[in-house]
């Protein structure tokens, strides 16, 4: 999977978890761009990109996230 | 009360408990909740409704949900994200209520659960469906 491809594809996931065809994501979005990006949803977020990609986050990991270009780039490593 | 950590937890365990419900039940939740629509609270309304008495709340009998996971599945280290339920049938004074929770999934990464959730009266009818996604904190 390249980045675009992933990027594209959490796009969707986003999409999906906040029930909004119109979010789009740049590397810079973080949870103060997107109205309902509480801890609940963040978590819904990662069990979602879980799913999705076939991966697994560790607590640490997902802690340290700051940013949508964080997500990817982590997710893509696990690739 | 049970204080199962994440690590003791697997899909398919399953807890359940009975409760039945009363008529100070539903007295004690007006009075919380302020629902004083007659279908809870006026017997002769119930009954022109075409049930035999005053109808228990939906969400008296879904209340019971957070007994299921906050003393039963995981118990104390529960923290109770997200509740998805139907209400398949009325549910009446004097029903005796059969409360079961299953995990369906456990997810490492956020310590959380999913429970599959079903409430059955004492015909084995299922009065409620639902799933829950539970923390274990």
């Amino acid at each position: 999977m390249t980045r675009e491809e992933v990027f594209e594809t959490l796009t969707e996931i986003f999409q999906d978890v906040f029930d909004d065809d119109e979010i789009e994501l740049t590397d810079a979005t973080t949870a103060d761009d997107i109205e309902d990006w509480d801890s609940l949803e963040q978590i819904n977020l990662v069990v979602a990109c879980e799913k999705k990609f076939n991966v697994k986050f560790d607590m640490k990991e997902i802690q340290s996230l700051k940013n949508v270009g964080e997500m990817v780039d982590t997710i893509l490593a696990k690739l | 009360m049970n204080n199962y950590s994440f690590d003791e937890l697997s899909v398919g365990m399953s807890e359940d408990f009975e409760v039945t419900i009363t008529s100070e039940m539903l007295e004690n939740f007006k009075a919380i909740t302020g629902d004083v629509n007659p279908l809870h609270n006026d017997e002769e309304f119930a009954h022109s409704k075409g049930h035999p008495g005053r109808v228990a709340f939906g969400m008296l009998t879904a209340s019971f949900l957070s007994t299921l996971a906050g003393v039963y599945l995981p118990g104390e280290k529960s923290l109770i994200q997200q509740v998805e339920t139907k209400f398949a049938n009325p549910v009446y004074i004097g029903d005796v209520l059969t409360v079961k929770g299953e995990i369906t999934e456990l997810i490492e990464s956020v310590q959380r659960l999913e429970l599959k959730v079903t409430i059955t009266n004492q015909n084995g009818k299922k009065v409620l469906r639902g799933k829950m996604q539970i923390l274990v904190v």
